[in-house]
């Protein structure tokens, strides 16, 4: 919001006069509102104008195919998990609104929503199943539901079979006498406010802070677990959602055509489906539904076109793809930022004072001030840190001095007959630096997986304050009060530095997907992350894009992401790897200071820093614990020194 | 003598998507692309020849080259027109979603084109080896079947001998694992994944050729092909092509079987949530984990 409303101020001052009223709608209306105000109106006004004329039929067709896609740009697009159920779904819609109507005289408008319940309910039974699944192995087993509901529906006798099923209704409820240009004009309307609704319900989905949960859900699975997200959960809420937007298409589709064919269920049309999706755009609701208004338009044409109607798509997808993989709605996104590339530099040159604005965003000025981590400020972060766990552990007084926070006993993995951690225990205090070094392959990273609950030992215990978590899955621990980073930048590529780190500041796992329709707290996660990066000084690359950055600053962006959440057990993999001796040396005052507030285990290869920031190291070796004690005893350790320094 | 005859045409089809299974898995593992196209370049194949052996009356054996020509040559111009952009280019697409929706477009522009050139009719070329269907007993084989199989053995035993016993074998391999480090080793991994390209679009033609005989081609059937062979390649984890192959093998005698005692309506039902069911239980023993992480 803060850009747009940037962009607003900039454009008032030059003048611009066609791009005023945009953005003041959009200043003005949340986010997530203009596409729906647009789909309302737009689709209104085309209905009332075209309502009889042949493009109406074609508008309100696509209309229902536009209601499917905007639940597959947040299941498939966003959320990337490629199910092929949308086809099936579209049937049940259809199908059941086409029997409820057929064989009980129900009005369709009526048996929509018991139809929508009721494929609820069987997609949240069918999800339980497949979502179980992920990647590819989701997207194969899903791809036999279209096999399986073509071949069931062309064979069941009372759905019509290859007939296809009749409706007797229209989504209006009409009588014999109503006129065919009512029924068109008010069937197509109550089909925009359908689409209406499911754009509104994607988009504010999309734009919340389970938005947030999703991109990361879809980016990498393992980092969303990590950062606290229930992935099963969401994994089945995405899948019966896709589900329900298909359903209530595929029910427009049967009020409006008053005729289910049987190819409605093919894997033809799931194709169809996914080509209008990645033409319009996957990850953008808008996008979606623009794709699927394209290719029926293409498809109703009756021309050149619609005859090969296969060679335009292939043709259409291809290209499209080729200029930008998030489609015409990325093609459009990239023209406005370019569009407001080429007002800032008319900004900049204008006044002086912008100009220094705009070098901090283009990043000149940033990397200056993201390498001076302001180091005085990390007492201000630690002041913040000291009172959370006050807080975490204020109920019965703060563990007693001796009782340790954190205890790892008797730990032992085996892969196969390979024993990657032999009977290790370890026991952390609520606060300090404890280093874990060891040779490539001592299970060093094991250890700390074992901790996050990303590996589940074969032997032994992990305890937490009292409290045995090894059966715990890594977002319980996540909300225990156990924080990660991970060897390689595991940063959510294509959003900001403070989207990165309001991941792990999200209050919405234990909420359900629905609720977010209604209010969005992504603003409350962001504000908490803005204020951990401002007290590590970084508050000047916060709105970049974090592939942008160099690999010291995404190394600081772990760390804040790791820190945000107020950690009790801060667990850090090889955070100096890839660093310069300068910049190591920033960062070894900077962990000194979170090891004065909370519990922090550091695996690192750099035997200096380890020794130098600890107060205690373990060894491993061959997943045996060689070497227990403090920096002075480490650095003179016969067993140390022929282990890692080779003398 | 029913099982065994249901058994012999089983065999017949699951080589059948075992050989596009294999071509599936082989290029995958080169470019980390499934491609869905596989299957309509069998489609040319066929009908291509159809076209060109009955209605234009060509010989034979020039409809079936030249045939085999324009798909050589169209998969080749489409390697190093849309490949090359969509891979090479100065922004590498992301993830296996997007690449794969390239040989989705593919797909959809070939059957097109295919609308237009050869209607919408059942076609098929004209068998190769004539004559009543072999017998032994009360076993049947129909002739176009026998060559389907050889063409199988063949073909599967030729890429395994590649990629087991030859330097090029291993590069492709290398090329799979780890692009980067393959072209540091010097290995040029555009041309593995052009020549594997071209190559599997070939084979395919010519196994549609062989193939057609007996079940017959429309514009839409490379479609299908492609599906039952991205199938049988997802249960060979996508990138061991001996897994595939058997696996394509398996699906094609469990179909058959289960149409001749099961139902013939509801077959092909059931073994698709057989499949299905497969997945779901045992995910990582198919290998779709490592497909995932790599």
């Amino acid at each position: 919001m803060t850009g747009l409303g940037g962009f607003a101020r900039r454009t008032e001052r030059t003048g611009l006069a066609g791009l005023d009223g945009l953005t003041g709608v959009s200043s003005r209306l949340p986010r997530s509102l203009t596409p729906t105000a647009v789909v309302l109106v737009a689709g209104a006004v085309i209905v009332l104008v075209y309502g009889q004329q042949y493009t109406g039929s074609v508008f309100v067709l696509a209309a229902c195919y536009a209601i499917v896609t905007a639940g597959m740009a947040v299941q498939i697009g966003f959320s990337q998990q490629i199910a092929f159920s949308q086809s099936v779904f579209m049937g049940v819609g259809a199908y059941g609104v086409a029997m409820l109507n057929s064989h009980f005289a129900m009005p369709v408008l009526v048996a929509t929503p018991i139809v929508l319940v009721g494929a609820g309910l069987v997609a949240l039974l069918l999800g339980s199943v497949v979502t179980r699944a992920s990647g590819l192995a989701l997207a194969v087993a899903t791809l036999m539901l279209p096999l399986i509901a073509a071949g069931y529906v062309s064979s069941a006798g009372y759905l019509g079979g290859v007939v296809g099923a009749p409706l007797t209704g229209t989504l209006w409820p009409s009588s014999a006498s109503t006129s065919t240009t009512v029924i068109a004009v008010a069937d197509g309307l109550i089909v925009v406010i359908f689409l209406a609704i499911a754009v509104f319900v994607a988009s504010r989905i999309l734009t919340s802070d389970i938005g947030l949960e999703l991109f990361v859900l879809g980016v990498d699975e393992r980092t969303a677990a990590a950062m606290g997200v229930r992935t099963p959960r969401r994994k089945l809420e995405l899948f019966v959602l896709g589900c329900v937007f298909a359903a209530l298409g595929g029910a427009a589709y049967a009020g409006t055509q008053q005729f289910v064919p049987e190819t409605l269920v093919d894997p033809t049309s799931e194709l169809a489906l996914l080509i209008m999706l990645f033409i319009g755009g996957r990850r953008s609701v808008i996008g979606a539904v623009i794709g699927a208004l394209v290719i029926q338009y293409l498809q109703g044409a009756s021309n050149w076109v619609s005859v090969n109607i296969l060679v335009v798509e292939g043709l259409l997808l291809t290209v499209v793809l080729l200029v930008d993989p998030e489609g015409l709605a990325g093609i459009v996104n990239t023209g406005l930022a370019w569009l407001r590339r080429q007002r800032g530099a008319a900004d900049a040159a204008a006044s002086p004072a912008a100009s220094v604005e705009a070098l901090v965003a283009d990043g000149t000025l940033a990397t200056k001030e993201g390498g001076q981590w302001a180091i005085d400020r990390v007492g201000a972060a630690g002041a913040t840190l000291a009172g959370a766990s006050a807080v975490a552990s204020g109920a019965d007084g703060g563990v007693a001095a001796g009782t340790p926070l954190l205890e790892v006993r008797g730990i032992g993995k085996e892969y196969g007959g390979l024993t990657v951690l032999d009977d290790v225990t370890i026991r952390l205090p609520e606060r300090g630096l404890f280093g874990l070094c060891g040779p490539n392959g001592a299970g060093k990273t094991t250890l700390l997986n074992v901790i996050g609950g990303s590996v589940r030992p074969s032997q032994g215990t992990v305890i937490l304050d009292g409290e045995d978590i090894t059966r715990r899955p890594p977002q319980e621990r996540f909300y225990l009060g156990v924080s990660r980073t991970f060897q390689a930048v595991h940063l959510i590529k294509g959003r900001t530095v403070l989207d990165n780190v309001a991941v792990a500041c999200l209050a919405s796992h234990t909420s359900s997907i629905v609720t977010r329709v209604a209010r969005s707290k992504l603003d409350d996660a962001r504000d908490k992350a803005a204020r951990t990066l401002s007290d590590l000084g970084m508050r000047g690359i916060q709105d970049r894009e974090v592939s942008s950055l160099t690999l010291e600053s995404q190394r600081m962006v772990e760390l804040a992401r790791a820190l945000a959440p107020n950690p009790r057990v801060l667990l850090l993999d090889e955070p100096a790897s890839g660093l310069s001796e300068e910049q190591r040396h920033r960062l070894a005052e900077l962990l000194t200071a979170f090891g004065e507030r909370t519990c922090v285990l550091l695996v690192e290869h750099d035997l200096d820093l380890v020794a130098q920031v600890s107060e205690r190291i373990f060894v491993l070796s061959s997943g045996r614990l060689v070497f227990d004690g403090g920096p002075a005893d480490f650095r003179a350790s016969p067993v140390v020194n022929s282990l890692l320094v080779g003398r | 003598m029913k099982f065994g005859n249901l058994v012999i045409a089983g065999i017949v089809t699951g080589s059948i998507y075992a050989v596009f299974a294999v071509c599936v898995a082989v290029w995958y593992r080169v470019s980390n692309i499934l491609n869905l196209a596989v299957g309509d370049f069998a489609m040319v194949g066929a009908l291509g020849v159809d076209n060109l052996y009955r209605v234009k009356g060509l010989p034979l054996w020039a409809a079936i080259v030249s045939t085999l020509a324009v798909v050589g040559v169209f998969s080749y111009m489409y390697d190093q027109v849309v490949l090359r952009l969509a891979l090479d280019g100065r922004r590498q697409m992301e993830g296996i979603v997007v690449t794969f929706f390239f040989t989705f477009a593919l797909s959809f522009f070939i059957d097109g084109v295919a609308k237009m050139l050869f209607g919408t009719d059942v076609h098929a070329a004209p068998a190769l080896w004539n004559g009543a269907s072999l017998s032994w007993g009360s076993l049947h084989l129909e002739r176009a079947g026998l060559l389907v199989l050889a063409c199988a053995v063949i073909i599967g035993g030729a890429f395994w001998v590649y990629i087991r016993y030859t330097l090029g074998g291993k590069a492709l391999e290398a090329s799979g694992e780890n692009a980067v480090g393959a072209r540091i080793a010097g290995i040029d991994t555009k041309r593995y994944r052009r020549l594997i390209f071209v190559g599997t679009a070939v084979i395919a033609a010519i196994f549609g050729i062989v193939e057609s005989p007996i079940t017959g081609y429309t514009y839409l059937s490379g479609a299908t092909i492609s599906l039952t062979g991205f199938l049988a390649a997802a249960y060979g984890g996508f990138r061991k092509p001996g897994r595939a192959l058997v696996a394509g093998l398996a699906i094609g005698v469990l179909e058959a079987l289960l149409g001749g005692y099961v139902s013939a309506e509801y077959g092909d039902t059931v073994l698709y949530a057989i499949l299905a069911a497969l997945v779901l239980a045992w995910p990582r023993g198919l290998g779709f984990e490592s497909a995932v992480t790599q």
